[in-house]
């Protein structure tokens, strides 16, 4: 071996460093200043701002924003499954695989301004389904199907989750070995005991960490819905409001709180779905 | 994940896992009813974007009349989206440079020098998942607004930020091309023939990882041409933010620029997906 292990050490900090001095600059420094403000409100220490990021309508927003994120993530996360697992079991017709595949690749980066034009037309007052179901008689907007009521915003959010959801649990999917089916088939189990048994344990943790990873997307979304409805009392238009804003003394501290409250959020929802994903690991790469 | 070669067909099964397996009937309703959901929206945005008859009028012998172009060109001449575009294009092409020379020495040398490294880049991925655009946007405002003014007036102030965001997408990429072609073992062969790192960088790791390249650089644009809460609070005017702009004053204009700019990302997107599947490459397109 010409390389010592001197030289690997110099040529991996001539890239290390320029590479750390970006993170740290341009992610890190401005995300520590913001959490230091946060509970540093008016230059003392104190909770003052965090607690208040977390009252009266910014409490709403929290709620909202935590429900809507949650509710499409959930239903987001089960068509998904549903759908990695029936395409696993499809070996007909060949195409749909890798269509699927691409499609999810693509669809799963859509969420913003263009799918909210594309539900504007769908499900909008002026919107191709709208009109159809009037057609039947049946009003959307009675059922909150306009793309500003919560279940027309979870629709739209499907859009982007259920193809996320396959793309993460399909490794997961593909990693159940068709012996382990024979396995159980041969022993004597039942379907439902292979699944309940083998099935289930297994794919728990994927499928839990993609429900995680939906979630976090969910909540950070923004462009969909400042398209969709701008007033809307949600965390990510909040940080607008507060943004763009009349700059009064305090207002500024209140931001930083509500985005270190975000922060930690995601970020306990981050840490929990790597250490499920971990477990997963363990098995899928075998 | 090269090990889950497809079985031969003809491998027998149990009899009773054909009978309970769900009935043929309740799959093929559900993808086509996922089908139906992923498809009517472009539908009905192509309807509205293409079809010169307002929805109001539309009855079922009307469907095929007024479908014309007119207003895509009428976007595509509009001054402020020409602009934007050009922005967005140059943001695009320098979010790319910067993401590759930033990470693609840092993924090489981790590679075939340093594979302790790994654990740290890739936690360092993941932090643009915890601190999103929405939530850096407060931050970049609160410092780089009072400390660098110039440098926030400018439009390509948010390359850094692009550049940022795509890292989950990049690293993984180019990883899993480095993977594939077994840089280390090209690194030690090349190594033993006195060639140089930089030559064995230059002239035998990037040119086979071509494909993980193109990918990364396709993801990164994908990114960057539908970034939109960064650009908007920042109020910078990018093709996204100008998009939305406009449609306010020409709704049909607006979505048909919208359908025509998501075909095109979707394309190239799936292309490049496509090509590296057939390379037998997995890439985690989701970021994670």
């Amino acid at each position: 071996m010409q390389s010592s292990p001197r030289r690997g050490l110099r040529n991996a900090s001539l890239v290390l460093i320029p590479f750390a001095a970006f993170v740290g600059l341009f992610l890190l420094y401005p995300t520590l200043v913001v959490l230091y403000k946060a509970v540093t409100p008016g230059g003392t220490l104190g909770f003052d701002a965090m607690a208040r990021a977390l009252s009266g309508t910014y409490r709403t927003g929290f709620i909202n924003s935590i429900t809507l994120s949650g509710t499409s993530a959930l239903i987001g996360g089960v068509i998904g499954l549903l759908l990695a697992l029936t395409v696993k079991s499809l070996r007909r017709p060949a195409w749909l695989r890798p269509t699927l595949d691409s499609w999810s690749a693509v669809a799963s980066q859509l969420g913003g301004v263009a799918l909210a034009f594309a539900f504007i037309a769908t499900i909008g007052a002026q919107g191709f389904l709208t009109k159809i179901l009037k057609g039947f008689g049946i009003n959307a907007g009675d059922y909150g199907i306009s793309p500003t009521g919560f279940w027309g915003l979870v629709v739209v959010y499907l859009y982007f989750q259920i193809p996320l959801m396959f793309l993460v649990t399909m490794p997961a999917v593909n990693g159940l070995r068709d012996t382990w089916r024979e396995a159980a088939a041969i022993t004597g189990s039942s379907a439902f005991r292979y699944w309940r048994s083998v099935v289930f344990p297994l794919l728990a943790p994927a499928a839990l960490g993609g429900v995680l990873l939906l979630f976090v997307n969910a909540f950070t979304a923004y462009a969909t819905v400042y398209v969709l409805n701008p007033s809307g009392a949600l965390v990510p238009l909040q940080i607008r409001f507060l943004m763009q804003g009349n700059v009064i003394t305090g207002e500024e501290d209140l931001g930083n709180a509500i985005v270190a409250w975000v922060i930690v959020l995601l970020m306990a929802s981050l840490i929990t779905m790597t250490l499920l994903q971990r477990r997963t690991l363990t098995w899928t790469r075998s | 994940m090269s090990k889950n070669a497809a079985p031969p067909a003809d491998v027998p099964r149990h009899a009773r896992w054909r009978s309970v397996r769900p009935a043929s009937v309740v799959t093929s309703a559900f993808l086509v009813i996922v089908a139906l959901y992923f498809l009517v929206p472009m539908l009905a945005m192509a309807r509205f974007a293409f079809q010169n008859v307002p929805m109001a009028l539309l009855t079922p012998e009307k469907l095929l009349e007024g479908w014309s172009f007119s207003g895509l060109w009428t976007a595509l001449s509009d001054p402020g989206i020409i602009s934007a575009t050009k922005t967005s294009v140059l943001l695009v092409v320098f979010a790319i440079a910067l993401n590759l020379a930033l990470l693609l020495p840092l993924a090489i040398i981790t590679e075939v020098h340093n594979p302790r490294l790994r654990p740290v880049l890739s936690a360092v991925t993941l932090l643009p998942w915890v601190i999103p655009p929405i939530a850096l946007v407060v931050g970049v405002a609160a410092t780089f607004r009072a400390a660098v003014p110039w440098f926030l007036a400018s439009d390509f102030s948010l390359v850094p930020f692009y550049a940022l965001w795509a890292m989950p997408f990049t690293y993984r990429a180019l990883d899993a091309g480095l993977q594939a072609i077994s840089a280390r073992t090209l690194y030690e062969a090349a190594r033993t023939m006195g060639a140089s790192l930089t030559t064995i960088i230059a002239r035998v790791i990037i040119p086979n990882i071509g494909a993980a390249i193109a990918a990364a650089s396709a993801l990164t644009a994908a990114m960057v041409l539908g970034e939109f809460a960064f650009a908007s609070l920042l109020l910078k005017t990018t093709l996204p933010t100008e998009m939305v702009n406009y449609q306010r004053g020409d709704p049909r204009g607006g979505l048909a620029l919208a359908l025509i700019v998501m075909i095109l990302t979707a394309l190239a997107l799936g292309l490049v997906v496509r090509s590296l599947r057939r390379r037998g490459l997995t890439v985690h397109t989701a970021g994670m």
